[in-house]
């Protein structure tokens, strides 16, 4: 059997991919920086919790619960927050992720500062395997469909977009609910498998670590979201041998990263096979130049 | 078929690809090494913050319990039986330190766990070590009913209720205290500590005033007016020496002139150091105190000066006793982790450095607290 070290690794990557894969729509397609993706974690992970403790229900109508209270929470969110652009915008999905970190913190139900203990652990490989391509599919789909179009256009340019008939404040809200959907779904999964909540871990920092892998992985590219998500998980634990250094080599790896190759590990396209032919060239050439210097 | 149907089966692949590529990376973890010359070698692991905010908690037990574990090496007491030493980092993240107790009973196999030191650290790791029976005792998480229902989880330090119970008794019946203002730092510890004072404080005396402030704050002056109006005698700090220390400061500014009382993040030289003049007089429960003349402690606050140049914290010396305790449950019982978890449930009335200590059925320890003052900017024993 798998070590369940690995096994545990495995399941973060998955519920992380879903967290990237979330937020790259939303970053990725969209081109709307929102830094408070921890938040909408945070509260399907909470909303889940509750359910399946209070009320006993399935785990699958618990992480369902969860989805969808975050995902009422993105419109209500969007509503407001989505007239704004760029920078205006990440302020305010900072301190919304704020407001959700403080009140988690302060509140009864929650566990407060003494955090939420005892939820049942369901969250198994298969769950999160399911969970993860449920995901891609349907984002996928919904990129490929007019409303990504529109996403995309919105992207590129919200003004020319907009004189095209295209409603960017509703697809931006849309697209902001389909988001935090995921995201709680991520976070409902966390929750029932770690067995404990406490609201330190949806701070500001979780949100900047999605935003790295969707960022290191590639804008705007599933494989990106899932790529980022996995090398973003696992490096931190095979760092764990160098103790002292492990955060200074984790620091360096997305300096050189973003140095080396700003658009990301896979870039832009929404391919996989023209990026790994493109290392394969690379490689090639690099190979070339060696063996030349041998002889 | 259809691209995209190729593309959910080359996601799903690629997949099921890594999830077997760690599987075969994963091998079994190692048994319990039998050196050629039969000498068994049992696995510690530490858990704890060792970078981040909190990691001055963390390596300060680290090196403490790299010391009884030098000592116990050295001495030969455990006859064929070495020590080894695994440590894990967490960041101060639970969610890391999840990881931190997998890692250490599934890859590295250790026999019995020394962490983790925060109580949401403890709270993450604690159901991983049940699951697989490996014995785990922390020297500093102090959250309520942490270690119930949990036979393989422990802890060598003052619980919150016990540590704030005594101290407000101990105001009310020897300092002659009446009014009692409570103000504390947000997290499990000043959550705790607040609870278990505001109910013996309110059944001895008075509680007039309840504030509550953030970890990481500079300014209390706002709390700091309300808790004046309210006129108390005391004031009840349930943080750590770092804010504690400009609370005392920013009090003293405001001509809020009352008894300072603390529990046990307030007994660091670093307060004394931070706040001066303003924290002199002031009432803390601890669990210990460095300058006890017995030889015991003498010679771990000497070998830990010695080692690493500084003067042990609570926080390290709950750490050595933690260490002495699983040393000496291998010690009585026996090299395996259930023998090692047998052991450390059995322990009573052991002579630690932090005083005689005794593990309860709910894993919960029972200890004297210990109560110092700041005088002439040194902590003293008072009871």
């Amino acid at each position: 059997m798998i070590n369940p070290y690995y096994m545990q690794l495995i399941i973060l990557v998955g519920i992380n991919t879903i967290m990237a894969a979330s937020l790259n729509l939303i970053l990725g397609y969209t081109g709307q920086l929102s830094i408070g993706h921890a938040a909408f974690m945070s509260l399907g992970a909470y909303s889940s919790a509750l359910v399946t403790l209070h009320f006993g229900f399935p785990f699958i109508i618990s992480l369902l619960c969860g989805a969808l209270f975050s995902a009422i929470f993105g419109v209500i969110i969007g509503i407001p927050t989505l007239k704004l652009k760029g920078d205006y915008l990440a302020i305010a999905t900072l301190g919304f992720g704020e407001i959700v970190r403080i009140v988690c913190l302060n509140l009864d139900i929650t566990g407060g500062a003494m955090g939420l203990r005892g939820i049942p652990k369901k969250t198994t490989l298969l769950w999160v395997v399911l969970a993860v391509l449920v995901t891609v599919f349907i984002l996928n789909r919904i990129i490929k469909s007019r409303i990504g179009r529109a996403l995309i256009a919105i992207r590129e340019d919200e003004t020319a977009a907009d004189s095209m008939g295209i409603n960017s404040t509703y697809y931006k809200i849309l697209c902001f609910g389909v988001g935090a959907f995921f995201a709680g779904l991520g976070g409902g999964l966390f929750a029932h498998y770690m067995r404990f909540l406490h609201p330190k871990t949806f701070d500001f920092m979780k949100s900047i670590e999605h935003l790295c892998m969707v960022v290191l992985g590639g804008l705007g590219n599933m494989w990106g979201a899932f790529i980022g998500a996995s090398i973003l998980t696992v490096v931190p634990e095979l760092l764990r041998s160098v103790a002292d250094l492990r955060l200074l080599i984790y620091g360096a790896v997305l300096v050189l990263m973003m140095r080396l190759r700003p658009q990301g590990i896979l870039g832009p396209q929404t391919d996989i096979a023209p990026a790994i032919e493109k290392i394969r060239l690379k490689f090639k050439s690099i190979w070339h130049r060696l063996a030349r210097g041998k002889t | 078929m259809t691209k995209r149907k190729k593309k959910m089966i080359m996601f799903a692949g690629v997949f099921v690809c890594l999830a077997m590529l760690l599987a075969v990376a994963g091998c079994a973890p190692e048994e319990a090494a039998n050196g050629e010359d039969g000498t068994i070698e049992v696995k510690i692991g530490t858990v704890g913050p060792l970078t981040g905010g909190a990691a001055n908690y963390g390596i300060n037990i680290l090196h403490a319990v790299e010391i009884a574990v030098e000592e116990a090496n050295a001495s030969g007491e455990l006859g064929n039986i070495s020590l080894k030493l695994i440590s894990e980092d967490t960041g101060g993240d639970w969610s890391a330190a999840a990881n931190a107790f997998t890692k250490l009973i599934d890859v590295d196999g250790v026999d019995v766990i020394i962490g983790a030191v925060l109580s949401s650290e403890t709270e993450a790791g604690g159901p991983y070590a049940m699951e697989a029976k490996i014995p785990t005792i922390s020297p500093s998480s102090t959250a309520k009913d942490l270690t119930k229902g949990n036979p393989y989880l422990f802890r060598n330090c003052l619980s919150d209720e016990v540590q704030a119970a005594q101290l407000a008794e101990y105001a009310v019946e020897e300092l002659g205290l009446g009014k009692f203002a409570i103000f504390y730092t947000n997290n499990d510890y000043g959550v705790s500590l607040k609870e278990a004072f505001e109910t013996t404080a309110a059944e001895l005396a008075e509680v007039v005033a309840v504030e509550v402030f953030m970890d990481g704050d500079n300014n209390f002056k706002p709390q700091l007016t309300k808790i004046k109006e309210s006129n108390p005698d005391a004031l009840y700090i349930g943080g750590y020496y770092t804010e504690a220390a400009k609370i005392a400061q920013q009090a003293k500014e405001m001509g809020l002139d009352v008894q300072l009382l603390g529990a046990d993040g307030l007994c660091n030289v670093a307060l004394i150091e931070i706040g001066g003049e303003a924290v002199e007089g002031i009432y803390a429960t601890s669990g210990f105190y460095p300058d006890d003349p017995t030889p015991a402690v003498q010679n771990f606050v000497n070998a830990y000066k010695e080692k690493y140049g500084e003067e042990p914290d609570m926080f390290a010396a709950q750490g050595y006793d933690a260490a002495l305790i699983v040393i000496n449950a291998i010690k009585t019982k026996g090299a395996s982790s259930e023998e090692i978890r047998e052991g450390i449930a059995a322990t009573k009335d052991f002579p630690g450095i932090t005083g005689k200590t005794s593990i309860d059925e709910e894993g919960d320890t029972i200890k004297d607290v210990l109560i110092l003052k700041v005088e002439g900017g040194k902590f003293v024993r008072v009871r």
